[in-house]
């Protein structure tokens, strides 16, 4: 060991760092998802119109195809399509992020019993995990929509479908997380913390869970590309709020007119493509270098 | 001789498993007195290794200790609620594991592995924690202490590992320290300086260690007393000497005999065959299907646990009449 070596080791952090730093394809989406977060962020300041507005109708634009003044088209109900693709993404991401927040939390603390404590929590989570194995659950989705939005949650927007996504959204980190703790729970290092006087909940939130963040994040980066796409599905086929704008609102306004006015399609398409495309390569990216098998 | 501090008698513990019961403990004895440095040994199986699981109460699922009694100063331990057993654990008594490599947490630096349980046990700041994690590398002989507090595990050696699982081990002050295979694990020098550290801190702090090995070689160095185990029985109790000198049971014999020495000249003496199933343990001795001194009554009868002399006790029918060669 050099004497230069930095003070503070080669955290599994830093060592994952490090690999991430080697791999293209990973460099790749995450330049996407900082470009998306940006947009995101900056984009509601620099977008031409605000969201959802017509005002375009009115300056005679209405259903004009790209143009300097509207570099992504104009709907024919008078949308500018630039804009509202910008405007879209802060929500889609806030869809994806809280979803995959929620999910995440759900998921490592059900998981993460189920396995440390067999018995009834574990048996229930198998079985619901082995329910949404099954059944067509974006039907279920669709349904919990509708119903909600009209009847009990009105006015509540994305944060609706948000809370349904992760409803139906969190067993699959549950299911790896319980398989995680199971592995873990039978090493000699959480026999030794045992044996040194740790509490079952210490053991299984200080020593067992931070030795599951390598998988849980790659899953949870994962997630949250379905999540967006789910949204996107849900907002396409009119499940969705029809007064935020999503990429998903403009593909389902957008689809009756694709012969025409193609590009109230192609540029939320791309855009949704782009944006799952990146939080996918990233998640890859992720698992390469979270993998603790590939030591380099 | 000073007080007993350790006093297990008649114990059983069995594993549930799915294929039957596994008696891996069934009616072991152990007595041990402060201070000691005491053996187990035998084979892999024997159940060394779930003496000192069901001592400290954390034998893993679907095992359970079914009978007997533990007496830990002076206390009765299997009547211990889970949470006053978590009390003793580090305080009262501790354990280092065969494989430091599995035995410290991947996730954490060095410093955090031992303030975890010195903030876990004891009233005091990170820093105080902090200054103790650092004394304690210090005694157990890691060199540049500082630097190795902020390393993790896997920067560090095999044997620098142990060193901490050691100090990791020691960090409360334990009164019995079970080591359990302790340099199984660790190349040969390696080994010998590991067993000098725990040697030396075992007098220092007058502490009492029960050395759980399959080596011979250790035992003779290490430990004063020795307890021979073989499928979760006792064959053979004896101080260190006694039993090099004059063994008893011809399984401690045999288990010398499987010990390359550097003067040997003929060919080395295996035990043969393998420990025997657990589920279902072979009637009467359970040595006896590997024993070449076995005889009928070997087949039909359990030997009991007969006194030799004072302190020394062996379960064979025929020890007056075999003349079993030691080791010097």
């Amino acid at each position: 060991m050099s004497a230069e070596r930095s003070k503070r080791g080669a955290s599994q952090w830093a060592v994952a760092w490090r690999r991430f730093r080697r791999n293209k394809s990973g460099l790749v989406g995450s330049s996407i998802v900082v470009f998306f977060v940006l947009v995101a962020v900056f984009g509601p300041f620099l977008s031409p119109y605000p969201a959802r507005s017509y005002l375009p109708l009115y300056e005679g634009d209405a259903g004009t195809s790209p143009s300097f003044k509207h570099p992504f088209g104009v709907e024919d109900s008078g949308i500018d399509v630039f804009s509202e693709t910008i405007q879209s993404t802060k929500n889609d991401l806030y869809v994806g992020l809280a979803a995959t927040i929620i999910t995440t939390l759900i998921g490592v603390a059900v998981g993460a019993l189920a396995g440390y404590f067999k018995g009834i929590v574990s048996d229930v989570l198998l079985g619901v995990t082995q329910i949404f194995f099954v059944i067509p659950v974006l039907l279920l989705i669709l349904l919990f929509a509708r119903v909600f939005a009209t009847f009990v949650f009105h006015g509540w927007g994305l944060t609706l479908i948000v809370l349904i996504l992760a409803f139906f959204g969190w067993s699959s980190i549950a299911f790896i997380v319980r398989g995680e703790t199971l592995k873990l729970k039978e090493m000699e290092f959480i026999q030794a913390a045992r044996s040194l006087g740790a509490g079952s909940y210490r053991l299984l939130f200080r020593h067992i869970v931070p030795n599951i963040l390598s998988p849980v994040i790659v899953v949870a980066t994962l997630n949250i590309a379905g999540f967006i796409l789910t949204e996107v599905v849900v907002s396409f086929l009119g499940f969705g709020d029809a007064n935020t704008s999503t990429w998903g609102l403009l593909l389902n306004e957008g689809f009756p007119f694709v012969r025409t006015s193609w590009w109230v399609s192609v540029f939320p398409g791309l855009a949704v493509v782009f944006c799952v495309l990146g939080f996918n390569l990233m998640g890859d990216g992720l698992s390469d270098a979270l993998n603790p098998r590939l030591r380099e | 001789m000073s007080e007993r501090i350790l006093e297990i008698s008649n114990l059983r513990t069995y594993f549930f498993t799915e294929a039957g019961v596994v008696k891996a403990l069934d009616g072991m004895s152990l007595e041990v007195y402060k201070g000691q440095a005491v053996g187990l040994v035998g084979e892999s199986g024997s159940g060394k290794s779930v003496t000192a699981q069901s001592v400290l109460r954390i034998v893993p699922r679907p095992g359970r200790i079914v009978d007997g009694s533990i007496r830990f100063d002076g206390e009765d331990l299997l009547s211990k609620s889970e949470g006053d057993m978590r009390k003793l654990r580090g305080p009262k008594m501790a354990i280092v594991f065969q494989d430091p490599t599995t035995s410290l947490n991947p996730v954490y630096t060095v410093e955090k592995q031992l303030t975890d349980i010195l903030t876990l046990h004891k009233d005091l700041t990170k820093e105080e924690a902090s200054k103790r994690a650092l004394a304690l590398l210090e005694r157990v002989g890691i060199p540049e202490p500082e630097q190795r507090l902020k390393a993790y595990p896997h920067e560090l050696s095999g044997g620098m590992k142990q060193r901490i699982a050691i100090a990791r081990a020691l960090s409360c002050e334990p009164v019995l320290l079970f080591a359990d295979e302790p340099t199984t694990n660790l190349d040969v020098t390696i080994q010998a300086q590991v067993l000098e550290l725990l040697k030396q801190l075992q007098k220092e702090l007058n502490m009492t260690m029960i050395m759980i090995t399959h080596d011979m070689g250790i035992i003779a160095d290490m430990t004063e007393r020795v307890t021979v185990l073989y499928a979760g029985k006792v064959m053979e109790v004896a101080d260190t000497v006694t039993l090099f000198k004059s063994p008893k049971h011809p399984y401690t014999e045999a288990l010398m005999k499987a010990v390359p020495s550097v003067k040997q000249t003929r060919a080395l003496e295996v035990i043969p065959g393998n420990i025997p199933n657990l589920i279902e343990p072979p009637v009467g001795c359970v040595f006896h299907p590997r024993c070449k001194y076995a005889k009928d009554v070997c087949m039909k009868q359990e030997p009991a646990l007969e006194k030799v002399t004072e302190g020394h006790y062996a379960a064979c029918h025929f020890w007056r009449e075999l003349k079993l060669e030691g080791r010097a």
